[in-house]
């Protein structure tokens, strides 16, 4: 852990940041053990919290009477805290856990100042845990993707304060001179989030926008925490597990970095296309339908990357339980992607507006694109900073399969549903109480869906639970800790 | 008033843009953009060096 002195001097622009040698893999990882293990465990708890309001909301679709004598678990407070639960509870601390290993190892630098990360971990998962508390509470704002109350946010500006000192600091201290793809995505990240977080928190919160502005901050915000948060700490995973695990550089290094420049530049103005309809000005909207749909660009060449890397080595994918959860997510990455694109479009979107429909494609997003390849990089990062092998195979495969079948049932369901749904509602000849009769067959799906998935969190926790409790073997390095490694093709 | 907040919220969207163009023009000048095949292989080293798969399903130890 450093002592203040070094902090003091890792800031300090007279420093040079070129002194010493690369570090090796397995100094790496172990520098990154304590920070890694703390955002880790925090989001599995939440994982498991954010899991349980889940299933909660969802019966309550179509069993409202279901925990009915609870005001603190209604409809509108059990989803929001199932919401905020995953978005900065689960999604958030696991991509923080990911984003440290990834950068120490692509910078090829010891992580520095493991304490402030730490540090930083108990801030945002006391904000957090504040933050849920209050909207079942009654706190919440009401503003999407921002309902946590006033009083639990600064927190999370401290924390996140934090994480930006602390990458800085380890990009000035790289040893290595080409900056990989990956690094550009984690760095985007870092830098563009807590830029967009206060800029909203500011302009919604402590001194709101008036009129239609609100929305359209609050959906440039939403927006941009998948498109400029999320998705690029996913693809800074994928594009370095993949050909990582296979041993086999990048298809087409140039696709990938074209992929990058393109979604930094454009992903930005999208998010006003989910105010199609809406008293915003038709300009502003136009120019959010015309970025969604630029957004095929960086989209269309990265699944191609992607497959590409892939072609002749699908074989591996029964060998390794990485590559197994990051492929389903790199492939839902494009899936998603386009699926949203097309949702930008005027004539599309008057369907898919206000339907389950939406609700399917973010989950497709946020659980089969992004906590898939979340799961994939666990597998990957944990034996290599405890030096353990992971206990079982069994509860690998069973995790892999239930939330795989889980995710991808829950959003063909409820986009077929949704899609039904949207087209009913526009024809003025359905009365709306049959349109809402009509989704219910749909909505138990969902919760059958979503009791798979249940079942997948809980063999992915009792599997590291196990991990961290297993005793080390003797003799265990890293980076490689495989003893016995099975035959894999080369093709 | 309602245009000063359109303004506003324009010029943070097109700061946040200009700092993508910024940051390509750094990296062109500091020649991040040249040399696309030693970039793909800069993951790899000696210890994980090409060709060789780095993960596995855990297979059960063998007493020894």
């Amino acid at each position: 852990m450093a002592s203040a002195s070094s902090l003091a001097a890792s800031l300090n622009p007279g420093t040079p940041p070129d002194t010493g040698s690369r570090a090796e893999l397995s100094e790496i990882d172990a520098s990154a053990r304590w920070p890694v293990i703390v955002f880790l465990l925090s989001a599995l708890a939440w994982l498991l919290i954010g899991t349980v309001f889940a299933i909660i909301s969802s019966i309550k679709l179509h069993t409202p009477e279901f925990l009915g004598g609870y005001e603190w678990l209604t409809f509108g407070r059990a989803r929001t805290a199932h919401l905020n639960a995953v978005v900065y509870g689960w999604s958030t601390n696991i991509a923080f856990a990911v984003a440290f290993w990834l950068m120490a190892r692509l910078s090829r630098a010891r992580l520095r100042h493991a304490g402030l990360l730490v540090i930083a971990a108990c801030f945002w998962n006391l904000g957090v845990t504040l933050g849920v508390i209050g909207i079942l509470a009654g706190d919440s704002t009401s503003i999407e993707w921002l309902e946590m109350p006033p009083y639990a946010t600064p927190l999370l500006f401290v924390a996140y304060a934090l994480v930006g000192v602390w990458a800085v600091i380890t990009f000035r201290f790289r040893r290595t001179e080409h900056i990989y793809v990956s690094q550009w995505y984690l760095l985007a990240a870092l830098f563009w989030f807590p830029w967009l977080y206060s800029i909203a928190q500011i302009m919604l919160i402590f001194e709101p926008a008036r009129g239609t502005v609100q929305a359209l901050v609050n959906w440039w915000f939403a927006h941009n925490v998948l498109g400029l948060w999320f998705t690029p700490i996913g693809l800074a995973a994928a594009y370095y597990f993949i050909p990582k695990v296979l041993g086999k550089p990048i298809h087409s290094y140039y696709l990938s970095v074209l992929g990058f420049w393109s979604l930094a530049i454009f992903y930005n103005w999208a998010g006003v296309h989910h105010l199609i309809g809406g008293p915003v000005p038709a300009w502003v909207i136009s120019a959010g339908v015309a970025a969604s749909l630029m957004m095929v660009i960086p989209v269309v060449v990265t699944g191609i990357n992607h497959h590409l890397t892939m072609v002749g080595s699908f074989g591996a994918l029964r060998y390794s339980p990485t590559l197994r959860f990051v492929v389903f997510g790199a492939v839902n990455y494009t899936l998603v992607s386009l699926t949203g694109s097309a949702m930008a479009i005027r004539s599309v979107n008057e369907i898919t507006h206000f339907t389950h429909f939406t609700v399917g494609h973010a989950h497709q997003g946020m659980y089969a694109f992004f906590t898939m390849v979340m799961f994939g990089s666990v597998y990957y990062i944990l034996p290599r900073i405890l030096l353990k092998e992971w206990p079982s195979a069994s509860l690998i495969r069973t995790h892999f399969w239930a939330v795989a079948i889980g995710v991808t049932l829950y959003w063909v369901d409820l986009e077929i549903g949704g899609w039904i749904q949207g087209l009913q509602m526009n024809n003025p000849g359905i009365p709306f109480i049959e349109v809402v009769r009509n989704t219910m067959p749909y909505l138990f799906v969902r919760s059958l869906a979503g009791i798979l998935m249940t079942i997948g969190h809980v063999a992915f926790a009792v599997n590291i639970v196990w991990m961290l409790g297993a005793r080390r073997p003797a003799g265990a390095t890293a980076p490689t800790l495989f003893h016995n490694p099975p035959a894999v093709p080369a093709r | 008033m309602e245009w000063i907040f359109y303004t506003l919220a324009f010029l943070i969207a097109t700061a946040i843009s200009g700092t993508a163009v910024y940051a390509l023009y750094w990296s062109s000048q500091h020649g991040q953009l040249r040399d696309f095949e030693r970039g793909a292989t800069s993951i790899f080293d000696d210890q994980e060096p090409v060709g060789r798969m780095t993960d596995h399903f855990p297979v059960p130890r063998r007493k020894s």
